[in-house]
Protein backbone atom coordinates (compact mmCIF):
# COMPACT_ATOMS: atom_id res chain seq x y z
CA UNK A 1 0.00 0.00 0.00
CA UNK A 2 2.88 2.31 0.87
CA UNK A 3 4.55 1.51 -2.44
CA UNK A 4 1.30 2.21 -4.27
CA UNK A 5 1.02 5.55 -2.48
CA UNK A 6 4.61 6.45 -3.46
CA UNK A 7 3.85 5.59 -7.06
CA UNK A 8 0.69 7.70 -6.98
CA UNK A 9 2.62 10.67 -5.60
CA UNK A 10 5.37 10.20 -8.21
CA UNK A 11 2.88 9.89 -11.07
CA UNK A 12 0.72 12.82 -10.08
CA UNK A 13 3.71 15.09 -9.39
CA UNK A 14 4.64 14.91 -13.10
CA UNK A 15 3.06 17.53 -15.32
CA UNK A 16 2.72 14.95 -18.10
CA UNK A 17 0.02 13.20 -16.04
CA UNK A 18 -2.27 16.21 -16.37
CA UNK A 19 -1.99 16.52 -20.15
CA UNK A 20 -4.70 13.86 -20.55
CA UNK A 21 -7.10 15.59 -18.16
CA UNK A 22 -6.47 18.98 -19.80
CA UNK A 23 -6.95 17.67 -23.32
CA UNK A 24 -10.17 15.87 -22.39
CA UNK A 25 -11.59 18.93 -20.63
CA UNK A 26 -10.72 21.13 -23.61
CA UNK A 27 -12.14 18.81 -26.26
CA UNK A 28 -15.32 17.98 -24.36
CA UNK A 29 -16.16 21.56 -23.35
CA UNK A 30 -15.41 22.79 -26.88
CA UNK A 31 -17.59 20.05 -28.39
CA UNK A 32 -20.46 20.79 -26.03
CA UNK A 33 -20.35 24.53 -26.72
CA UNK A 34 -20.27 23.94 -30.49
CA UNK A 35 -23.13 21.43 -30.19
CA UNK A 36 -25.13 23.96 -28.20
CA UNK A 37 -24.55 26.65 -30.81
CA UNK A 38 -25.42 24.38 -33.74
CA UNK A 39 -28.21 22.41 -32.07
CA UNK A 40 -30.62 22.81 -34.99
CA UNK A 41 -28.11 21.57 -37.54
CA UNK A 42 -27.13 18.60 -35.37
CA UNK A 43 -30.76 17.66 -34.82
CA UNK A 44 -31.42 17.89 -38.53
CA UNK A 45 -28.49 15.59 -39.32
CA UNK A 46 -29.42 13.19 -36.54
CA UNK A 47 -33.07 12.86 -37.37
CA UNK A 48 -33.08 13.63 -41.10
CA UNK A 49 -33.96 10.10 -42.14
CA UNK A 50 -36.59 9.66 -39.42
CA UNK A 51 -38.33 12.98 -39.93
CA UNK A 52 -39.67 11.79 -43.27
CA UNK A 53 -41.93 9.38 -41.42
CA UNK A 54 -42.29 10.66 -37.87
CA UNK A 55 -43.12 13.87 -36.10
CA UNK A 56 -40.57 14.06 -33.29
CA UNK A 57 -41.13 16.02 -30.10
CA UNK A 58 -39.14 16.48 -26.92
CA UNK A 59 -35.59 17.14 -25.85
CA UNK A 60 -33.61 14.66 -27.94
CA UNK A 61 -30.36 16.62 -27.89
CA UNK A 62 -29.93 16.32 -24.13
CA UNK A 63 -26.93 15.85 -21.85
CA UNK A 64 -27.10 12.06 -22.07
CA UNK A 65 -27.11 12.07 -25.84
CA UNK A 66 -24.17 14.49 -25.88
CA UNK A 67 -22.27 12.18 -23.51
CA UNK A 68 -22.88 9.12 -25.71
CA UNK A 69 -21.94 11.16 -28.79
CA UNK A 70 -18.63 12.34 -27.29
CA UNK A 71 -17.83 8.88 -25.93
CA UNK A 72 -18.30 7.47 -29.42
CA UNK A 73 -15.98 10.07 -30.87
CA UNK A 74 -13.27 9.91 -28.23
CA UNK A 75 -12.78 6.21 -27.60
CA UNK A 76 -10.07 6.11 -30.28
CA UNK A 77 -8.19 9.08 -28.84
CA UNK A 78 -8.25 8.20 -25.15
CA UNK A 79 -5.69 5.35 -25.62
CA UNK A 80 -3.09 7.94 -26.59
CA UNK A 81 -3.66 9.88 -23.38
CA UNK A 82 -3.42 6.68 -21.36
CA UNK A 83 -0.23 5.59 -23.12
CA UNK A 84 1.28 8.96 -22.25
CA UNK A 85 1.43 7.97 -18.59
CA UNK A 86 1.33 4.16 -18.71
CA UNK A 87 4.18 4.08 -21.23
CA UNK A 88 6.32 6.20 -18.97
CA UNK A 89 5.67 4.67 -15.57
CA UNK A 90 8.45 2.03 -15.62
CA UNK A 91 10.79 3.32 -18.30
CA UNK A 92 11.03 6.75 -16.65
CA UNK A 93 12.99 5.11 -13.81
CA UNK A 94 15.62 4.04 -16.33
CA UNK A 95 15.59 7.40 -18.10
CA UNK A 96 16.07 9.34 -14.90
CA UNK A 97 18.63 6.85 -13.56
CA UNK A 98 16.66 5.89 -10.45
CA UNK A 99 16.01 2.27 -11.41
CA UNK A 100 19.08 0.89 -9.61
CA UNK A 101 18.36 2.93 -6.52
CA UNK A 102 14.78 1.63 -6.57
CA UNK A 103 15.63 -2.03 -7.02
CA UNK A 104 18.32 -2.28 -4.33
CA UNK A 105 15.79 -1.18 -1.67
CA UNK A 106 14.04 -3.84 0.47
CA UNK A 107 10.70 -4.09 -1.45
CA UNK A 108 10.83 -6.93 -3.96
CA UNK A 109 10.65 -6.35 -7.71
CA UNK A 110 7.28 -8.08 -7.70
CA UNK A 111 5.86 -5.60 -5.22
CA UNK A 112 7.33 -2.66 -7.12
CA UNK A 113 5.99 -3.75 -10.50
CA UNK A 114 2.57 -4.55 -8.99
CA UNK A 115 2.42 -1.12 -7.33
CA UNK A 116 3.32 0.52 -10.64
CA UNK A 117 0.68 -1.50 -12.49
CA UNK A 118 -2.02 -0.66 -9.95
CA UNK A 119 -1.03 3.00 -10.26
CA UNK A 120 -1.38 2.73 -14.05
CA UNK A 121 -4.85 1.27 -13.63
CA UNK A 122 -5.72 4.00 -11.11
CA UNK A 123 -4.69 6.67 -13.61
CA UNK A 124 -6.63 4.94 -16.40
CA UNK A 125 -9.77 4.74 -14.28
CA UNK A 126 -9.29 8.35 -13.17
CA UNK A 127 -9.02 9.56 -16.74
CA UNK A 128 -12.17 7.75 -17.90
CA UNK A 129 -14.13 8.87 -14.81
CA UNK A 130 -12.96 12.42 -15.50
CA UNK A 131 -14.20 12.06 -19.09
CA UNK A 132 -17.55 10.88 -17.75
CA UNK A 133 -17.91 13.75 -15.31
CA UNK A 134 -16.82 16.40 -17.78
CA UNK A 135 -19.28 15.02 -20.36
CA UNK A 136 -22.28 14.50 -18.10
CA UNK A 137 -22.22 17.48 -15.73
CA UNK A 138 -21.79 20.34 -18.23
CA UNK A 139 -23.88 18.31 -20.70
CA UNK A 140 -26.88 18.20 -18.37
CA UNK A 141 -26.33 21.84 -17.45
CA UNK A 142 -26.22 23.01 -21.08
CA UNK A 143 -28.68 20.61 -22.72
CA UNK A 144 -30.90 19.42 -19.88
CA UNK A 145 -31.99 15.85 -19.25
CA UNK A 146 -34.37 13.56 -21.13
CA UNK A 147 -34.78 10.15 -22.71
CA UNK A 148 -31.86 8.85 -24.71
CA UNK A 149 -32.67 8.20 -28.36
CA UNK A 150 -29.83 6.58 -30.24
CA UNK A 151 -29.92 6.08 -33.95
CA UNK A 152 -27.61 3.56 -35.57
CA UNK A 153 -26.18 5.27 -38.62
CA UNK A 154 -26.25 3.44 -41.92
CA UNK A 155 -29.14 1.14 -41.03
CA UNK A 156 -32.56 1.54 -39.52
CA UNK A 157 -32.23 1.13 -35.80
CA UNK A 158 -33.58 3.23 -32.99
CA UNK A 159 -32.89 2.57 -29.34
CA UNK A 160 -34.98 4.51 -26.88
CA UNK A 161 -33.79 4.47 -23.25
CA UNK A 162 -36.11 6.03 -20.67
CA UNK A 163 -34.54 8.79 -18.60
CA UNK A 164 -34.78 6.84 -15.32
CA UNK A 165 -32.64 4.00 -16.69
CA UNK A 166 -29.88 6.17 -18.13
CA UNK A 167 -27.73 6.99 -15.05
CA UNK A 168 -27.28 3.31 -14.18
CA UNK A 169 -26.62 2.31 -17.78
CA UNK A 170 -24.10 5.16 -18.13
CA UNK A 171 -22.37 4.01 -14.94
CA UNK A 172 -21.98 0.51 -16.37
CA UNK A 173 -20.93 1.94 -19.76
CA UNK A 174 -18.14 3.96 -18.12
CA UNK A 175 -17.08 0.97 -16.03
CA UNK A 176 -16.88 -1.02 -19.26
CA UNK A 177 -14.87 1.80 -20.85
CA UNK A 178 -12.41 1.65 -17.93
CA UNK A 179 -12.17 -2.11 -18.41
CA UNK A 180 -11.42 -1.65 -22.14
CA UNK A 181 -8.81 1.03 -21.53
CA UNK A 182 -7.09 -1.28 -19.04
CA UNK A 183 -5.89 -3.36 -22.00
CA UNK A 184 -4.39 -0.29 -23.65
CA UNK A 185 -2.76 0.66 -20.34
CA UNK A 186 -1.40 -2.89 -20.01
CA UNK A 187 0.17 -2.79 -23.48
CA UNK A 188 1.84 0.54 -22.72
CA UNK A 189 2.91 -0.81 -19.32
CA UNK A 190 4.45 -3.94 -20.86
CA UNK A 191 6.35 -1.92 -23.46
CA UNK A 192 7.48 0.41 -20.71
CA UNK A 193 9.10 -2.49 -18.82
CA UNK A 194 10.94 -3.61 -21.96
CA UNK A 195 12.64 -0.35 -22.93
CA UNK A 196 14.51 2.46 -21.24
CA UNK A 197 12.81 5.47 -22.78
CA UNK A 198 9.20 6.65 -22.76
CA UNK A 199 8.68 7.56 -26.40
CA UNK A 200 8.90 3.97 -27.63
CA UNK A 201 6.08 2.60 -25.42
CA UNK A 202 3.80 5.56 -26.19
CA UNK A 203 4.26 5.31 -29.96
CA UNK A 204 4.28 1.51 -29.82
CA UNK A 205 0.96 1.39 -27.98
CA UNK A 206 -0.68 3.78 -30.40
CA UNK A 207 0.72 1.83 -33.34
CA UNK A 208 -0.81 -1.39 -32.00
CA UNK A 209 -4.19 0.25 -31.35
CA UNK A 210 -4.33 2.06 -34.69
CA UNK A 211 -3.18 -0.96 -36.74
CA UNK A 212 -5.71 -3.23 -35.01
CA UNK A 213 -8.51 -0.72 -35.51
CA UNK A 214 -7.66 -0.28 -39.19
CA UNK A 215 -7.43 -4.03 -39.79
CA UNK A 216 -10.71 -4.57 -37.97
CA UNK A 217 -12.52 -1.99 -40.06
CA UNK A 218 -11.31 -2.95 -43.54
CA UNK A 219 -14.30 -4.37 -45.41
CA UNK A 220 -12.31 -7.24 -46.91
CA UNK A 221 -13.06 -10.85 -46.06
CA UNK A 222 -9.48 -11.60 -45.03
CA UNK A 223 -9.39 -8.75 -42.50
CA UNK A 224 -12.91 -9.46 -41.34
CA UNK A 225 -11.86 -13.03 -40.51
CA UNK A 226 -9.11 -11.63 -38.29
CA UNK A 227 -11.52 -9.36 -36.43
CA UNK A 228 -12.46 -11.82 -33.63
CA UNK A 229 -8.78 -12.12 -32.72
CA UNK A 230 -8.20 -8.39 -32.26
CA UNK A 231 -8.77 -6.94 -28.82
CA UNK A 232 -9.91 -3.67 -30.39
CA UNK A 233 -13.04 -5.49 -31.61
CA UNK A 234 -14.19 -5.89 -28.02
CA UNK A 235 -13.11 -2.45 -26.77
CA UNK A 236 -16.40 -0.83 -27.71
CA UNK A 237 -18.44 -3.21 -25.56
CA UNK A 238 -19.40 -0.23 -23.38
CA UNK A 239 -21.83 0.71 -26.16
CA UNK A 240 -23.79 -2.49 -25.51
CA UNK A 241 -25.01 -1.04 -22.20
CA UNK A 242 -26.93 1.47 -24.34
CA UNK A 243 -28.65 -1.27 -26.34
CA UNK A 244 -32.12 -2.66 -25.81
CA UNK A 245 -32.17 -5.35 -24.58
CA UNK A 246 -28.69 -5.30 -23.06
CA UNK A 247 -26.79 -8.22 -24.64
CA UNK A 248 -25.34 -9.63 -21.41
CA UNK A 249 -23.72 -12.66 -23.05
CA UNK A 250 -21.87 -10.46 -25.55
CA UNK A 251 -20.80 -8.12 -22.77
CA UNK A 252 -19.55 -11.02 -20.64
CA UNK A 253 -17.57 -12.44 -23.60
CA UNK A 254 -15.99 -9.08 -24.41
CA UNK A 255 -15.17 -8.37 -20.76
CA UNK A 256 -13.58 -11.81 -20.34
CA UNK A 257 -11.47 -11.50 -23.49
CA UNK A 258 -10.28 -8.02 -22.50
CA UNK A 259 -9.65 -9.15 -18.90
CA UNK A 260 -7.54 -12.07 -20.10
CA UNK A 261 -5.54 -9.70 -22.30
CA UNK A 262 -4.85 -7.38 -19.35
CA UNK A 263 -3.83 -10.24 -17.04
CA UNK A 264 -1.66 -11.82 -19.74
CA UNK A 265 0.07 -8.55 -20.55
CA UNK A 266 0.65 -7.83 -16.87
CA UNK A 267 2.23 -11.25 -16.28
CA UNK A 268 4.55 -10.79 -19.25
CA UNK A 269 5.54 -7.39 -17.87
CA UNK A 270 5.94 -8.98 -14.45
CA UNK A 271 8.31 -11.62 -15.88
CA UNK A 272 10.25 -9.09 -17.92
CA UNK A 273 10.74 -6.82 -14.93
CA UNK A 274 11.84 -9.71 -12.73
CA UNK A 275 14.59 -10.55 -15.22
CA UNK A 276 15.60 -6.95 -15.85
CA UNK A 277 19.35 -6.49 -15.82
CA UNK A 278 20.25 -3.32 -13.92
CA UNK A 279 23.97 -3.95 -13.70
CA UNK A 280 24.90 -2.97 -17.24
CA UNK B 1 -55.53 5.91 -85.53
CA UNK B 2 -54.00 7.65 -82.52
CA UNK B 3 -56.49 10.50 -82.84
CA UNK B 4 -59.40 8.08 -82.89
CA UNK B 5 -58.17 6.39 -79.73
CA UNK B 6 -57.85 9.77 -77.99
CA UNK B 7 -61.34 10.70 -79.07
CA UNK B 8 -62.74 7.45 -77.73
CA UNK B 9 -60.94 8.02 -74.41
CA UNK B 10 -62.34 11.55 -74.10
CA UNK B 11 -65.82 10.26 -74.93
CA UNK B 12 -65.41 7.57 -72.28
CA UNK B 13 -64.42 10.15 -69.68
CA UNK B 14 -67.38 12.31 -70.59
CA UNK B 15 -69.82 9.41 -70.54
CA UNK B 16 -72.79 9.88 -68.18
CA UNK B 17 -71.64 6.93 -66.01
CA UNK B 18 -68.21 8.49 -65.48
CA UNK B 19 -69.61 11.92 -64.69
CA UNK B 20 -72.08 10.33 -62.28
CA UNK B 21 -69.26 8.39 -60.56
CA UNK B 22 -67.20 11.57 -60.24
CA UNK B 23 -70.11 13.43 -58.67
CA UNK B 24 -70.77 10.55 -56.29
CA UNK B 25 -67.15 10.48 -55.20
CA UNK B 26 -67.18 14.20 -54.43
CA UNK B 27 -70.46 13.77 -52.61
CA UNK B 28 -68.86 11.38 -50.06
CA UNK B 29 -66.20 13.94 -49.16
CA UNK B 30 -68.86 16.66 -48.92
CA UNK B 31 -70.91 14.55 -46.52
CA UNK B 32 -67.83 13.82 -44.45
CA UNK B 33 -67.04 17.53 -44.23
CA UNK B 34 -70.62 18.37 -43.20
CA UNK B 35 -70.58 15.67 -40.51
CA UNK B 36 -67.66 17.37 -38.76
CA UNK B 37 -68.56 20.98 -39.60
CA UNK B 38 -69.37 21.67 -35.95
CA UNK B 39 -65.97 20.39 -34.77
CA UNK B 40 -63.79 23.36 -33.81
CA UNK B 41 -61.10 21.73 -31.72
CA UNK B 42 -60.29 18.78 -29.55
CA UNK B 43 -57.78 17.69 -26.92
CA UNK B 44 -56.95 14.03 -26.46
CA UNK B 45 -54.49 11.77 -24.63
CA UNK B 46 -52.45 9.69 -27.05
CA UNK B 47 -50.64 6.42 -26.42
CA UNK B 48 -48.38 5.13 -29.19
CA UNK B 49 -47.19 1.55 -29.28
CA UNK B 50 -44.49 0.63 -31.79
CA UNK B 51 -44.08 -2.82 -33.19
CA UNK B 52 -41.41 -2.15 -35.78
CA UNK B 53 -38.29 -4.20 -36.31
CA UNK B 54 -35.31 -2.11 -35.23
CA UNK B 55 -37.42 0.47 -33.40
CA UNK B 56 -37.07 -0.36 -29.74
CA UNK B 57 -39.15 2.04 -27.71
CA UNK B 58 -41.60 1.75 -24.84
CA UNK B 59 -45.15 3.07 -25.28
CA UNK B 60 -45.13 6.84 -25.63
CA UNK B 61 -47.72 9.13 -24.04
CA UNK B 62 -48.65 12.68 -24.94
CA UNK B 63 -51.50 15.15 -25.04
CA UNK B 64 -52.57 16.19 -28.52
CA UNK B 65 -54.28 19.51 -29.25
CA UNK B 66 -56.07 19.99 -32.55
CA UNK B 67 -57.82 23.06 -33.89
CA UNK B 68 -59.45 23.46 -37.27
CA UNK B 69 -58.47 23.70 -40.03
CA UNK B 70 -55.04 22.12 -39.44
CA UNK B 71 -53.40 23.32 -36.22
CA UNK B 72 -51.84 20.55 -34.14
CA UNK B 73 -49.70 20.53 -31.05
CA UNK B 74 -48.17 17.77 -28.97
CA UNK B 75 -47.44 18.22 -25.28
CA UNK B 76 -45.19 15.60 -23.76
CA UNK B 77 -42.73 15.66 -20.89
CA UNK B 78 -40.70 13.03 -22.68
CA UNK B 79 -39.50 12.30 -26.19
CA UNK B 80 -42.47 11.46 -28.39
CA UNK B 81 -42.64 10.01 -31.90
CA UNK B 82 -45.86 10.22 -33.90
CA UNK B 83 -46.16 8.75 -37.41
CA UNK B 84 -46.43 11.59 -39.88
CA UNK B 85 -48.96 9.85 -42.11
CA UNK B 86 -52.18 8.93 -40.36
CA UNK B 87 -50.92 9.60 -36.86
CA UNK B 88 -53.74 11.93 -35.92
CA UNK B 89 -57.26 12.63 -37.10
CA UNK B 90 -58.08 15.70 -39.12
CA UNK B 91 -61.48 15.38 -40.81
CA UNK B 92 -60.75 18.47 -42.90
CA UNK B 93 -57.58 17.26 -44.55
CA UNK B 94 -59.42 16.02 -47.66
CA UNK B 95 -60.73 19.17 -49.36
CA UNK B 96 -62.41 18.23 -52.62
CA UNK B 97 -60.92 21.18 -54.48
CA UNK B 98 -57.39 19.96 -53.70
CA UNK B 99 -57.76 16.43 -55.10
CA UNK B 100 -58.66 14.53 -58.23
CA UNK B 101 -61.24 12.11 -56.85
CA UNK B 102 -62.09 8.74 -58.36
CA UNK B 103 -64.59 6.21 -57.16
CA UNK B 104 -62.76 2.88 -57.26
CA UNK B 105 -65.47 0.53 -56.03
CA UNK B 106 -68.55 0.03 -53.89
CA UNK B 107 -68.14 -2.65 -51.27
CA UNK B 108 -69.40 -4.01 -47.98
CA UNK B 109 -67.26 -3.14 -44.98
CA UNK B 110 -68.20 -4.58 -41.57
CA UNK B 111 -71.67 -5.43 -42.98
CA UNK B 112 -72.18 -1.82 -44.03
CA UNK B 113 -72.22 -0.10 -47.39
CA UNK B 114 -68.89 1.40 -48.20
CA UNK B 115 -66.99 3.02 -51.05
CA UNK B 116 -63.36 3.15 -52.00
CA UNK B 117 -62.08 6.49 -53.32
CA UNK B 118 -58.73 7.38 -54.80
CA UNK B 119 -57.64 10.94 -54.02
CA UNK B 120 -54.73 12.29 -56.04
CA UNK B 121 -53.42 15.72 -55.00
CA UNK B 122 -53.81 18.32 -57.74
CA UNK B 123 -50.71 20.12 -56.49
CA UNK B 124 -47.61 18.29 -55.29
CA UNK B 125 -47.56 18.62 -51.51
CA UNK B 126 -44.69 16.67 -50.01
CA UNK B 127 -44.15 13.30 -51.61
CA UNK B 128 -47.68 11.90 -51.32
CA UNK B 129 -48.79 10.24 -54.54
CA UNK B 130 -52.32 9.38 -53.57
CA UNK B 131 -54.73 8.37 -50.82
CA UNK B 132 -57.18 5.49 -51.10
CA UNK B 133 -59.99 5.94 -48.60
CA UNK B 134 -62.52 3.32 -47.59
CA UNK B 135 -65.54 5.30 -46.44
CA UNK B 136 -68.42 3.78 -44.51
CA UNK B 137 -71.24 5.25 -46.59
CA UNK B 138 -73.90 4.52 -43.97
CA UNK B 139 -72.14 6.31 -41.13
CA UNK B 140 -69.96 8.68 -43.17
CA UNK B 141 -66.71 7.60 -41.56
CA UNK B 142 -63.27 6.95 -42.99
CA UNK B 143 -62.57 3.35 -42.00
CA UNK B 144 -59.35 2.76 -43.86
CA UNK B 145 -56.79 4.98 -45.44
CA UNK B 146 -53.97 3.80 -47.72
CA UNK B 147 -51.30 6.37 -48.37
CA UNK B 148 -48.64 5.89 -51.03
CA UNK B 149 -45.80 8.19 -51.90
CA UNK B 150 -43.50 8.65 -54.88
CA UNK B 151 -40.61 7.37 -52.74
CA UNK B 152 -42.28 4.00 -52.31
CA UNK B 153 -43.75 4.68 -48.88
CA UNK B 154 -46.92 2.65 -48.19
CA UNK B 155 -48.97 3.31 -45.06
CA UNK B 156 -52.30 1.70 -44.25
CA UNK B 157 -54.43 3.09 -41.42
CA UNK B 158 -57.39 1.22 -39.96
CA UNK B 159 -59.52 3.51 -37.81
CA UNK B 160 -61.97 2.67 -35.00
CA UNK B 161 -64.30 5.33 -33.65
CA UNK B 162 -66.15 6.27 -30.49
CA UNK B 163 -68.74 8.95 -29.90
CA UNK B 164 -67.62 12.09 -28.03
CA UNK B 165 -69.88 15.16 -27.72
CA UNK B 166 -71.90 14.24 -30.81
CA UNK B 167 -68.78 13.61 -32.88
CA UNK B 168 -67.37 10.29 -33.89
CA UNK B 169 -63.65 10.50 -33.26
CA UNK B 170 -60.93 7.83 -33.39
CA UNK B 171 -60.30 5.69 -30.33
CA UNK B 172 -57.74 3.53 -32.07
CA UNK B 173 -55.70 3.80 -35.25
CA UNK B 174 -53.62 0.90 -36.44
CA UNK B 175 -50.94 1.87 -38.90
CA UNK B 176 -49.21 -0.70 -41.04
CA UNK B 177 -45.98 0.75 -42.34
CA UNK B 178 -43.91 -0.36 -45.29
CA UNK B 179 -41.45 2.44 -45.83
CA UNK B 180 -38.06 2.75 -47.49
CA UNK B 181 -35.10 3.79 -45.39
CA UNK B 182 -31.81 4.88 -46.81
CA UNK B 183 -28.85 6.56 -45.29
CA UNK B 184 -25.32 7.10 -46.50
CA UNK B 185 -22.94 4.37 -45.36
CA UNK B 186 -19.72 6.15 -46.25
CA UNK B 187 -17.45 4.62 -43.62
CA UNK B 188 -18.85 1.12 -43.54
CA UNK B 189 -18.79 0.66 -47.29
CA UNK B 190 -15.25 1.90 -47.78
CA UNK B 191 -15.93 5.23 -49.35
CA UNK B 192 -19.09 4.37 -51.25
CA UNK B 193 -21.64 6.98 -50.33
CA UNK B 194 -24.44 5.62 -52.49
CA UNK B 195 -27.45 5.13 -50.25
CA UNK B 196 -28.48 1.57 -49.57
CA UNK B 197 -32.23 1.21 -49.29
CA UNK B 198 -33.86 -1.15 -46.84
CA UNK B 199 -37.56 -1.43 -46.11
CA UNK B 200 -39.00 -0.90 -42.69
CA UNK B 201 -42.15 -2.83 -42.04
CA UNK B 202 -44.17 -2.96 -38.87
CA UNK B 203 -47.18 -1.80 -37.00
CA UNK B 204 -47.91 1.28 -34.93
CA UNK B 205 -50.97 1.28 -32.69
CA UNK B 206 -52.27 4.61 -31.51
CA UNK B 207 -54.85 4.79 -28.74
CA UNK B 208 -56.86 7.96 -28.08
CA UNK B 209 -58.66 8.64 -24.79
CA UNK B 210 -60.08 11.49 -22.66
CA UNK B 211 -61.39 13.60 -25.52
CA UNK B 212 -62.36 17.17 -24.77
CA UNK B 213 -64.25 18.54 -27.75
CA UNK B 214 -64.86 22.19 -28.62
CA UNK B 215 -63.36 23.53 -25.42
CA UNK B 216 -62.34 26.74 -27.20
CA UNK B 217 -58.60 26.23 -27.60
CA UNK B 218 -56.81 29.53 -28.16
CA UNK B 219 -54.44 30.03 -31.09
CA UNK B 220 -51.60 30.92 -28.68
CA UNK B 221 -51.42 27.29 -27.59
CA UNK B 222 -50.19 26.36 -31.05
CA UNK B 223 -47.43 28.95 -31.20
CA UNK B 224 -44.05 27.26 -31.26
CA UNK B 225 -41.74 27.96 -28.34
CA UNK B 226 -38.99 25.56 -29.34
CA UNK B 227 -36.87 25.27 -32.50
CA UNK B 228 -38.94 23.58 -35.25
CA UNK B 229 -36.69 20.51 -35.48
CA UNK B 230 -37.09 19.78 -31.79
CA UNK B 231 -40.81 19.84 -32.32
CA UNK B 232 -40.68 17.99 -35.59
CA UNK B 233 -43.14 20.35 -37.22
CA UNK B 234 -46.86 19.82 -37.52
Amino acid sequence: MKLFWFEIVKTFSRWRTYIGFGVIALIVVLTEVVMKLSATEILYRMMRSLQKDFLIFGNILNGWFVTAFIMNGLHIHIPFLIALVAGDIVSSEATSGTVRFLLIRPPSRYKIITAKYVTTLFYTAGLVIFLGLVCILPGLLLFGSGDLVLHHYGRFGIVFIPEVEIPLRMLFAFMAAIWSMTVVASIAFLLSTLVENSIGPIIGTMAVVVVFLVIGNFPFDFFQSLKPYLFTTYMIFWQRFLDDPIPLREIATSATILGLHSIGLFFIAFGAYARKDIKS
Amino acid sequence: MKKILWLLWVLFLLSPEQIQAQEDATHYLDTLGKKYSGLKDYTVDVRVHFDIEGFKAPDMLAKLYFKTPDKMKIESKRVFFLPKEGGYFNPFMFKKEEFEIRLLERLTYDSRNAVKLRLTPKKMKGSTRDFVLTIDADQNLIREMNISSFEGREVKAVIEYGKFSDFELPTHIELQLDIPFNESRRIKDFGQSAPKTERITGKVEIGYSNYKVNSGLRDEIFKETEPPLLRGGS
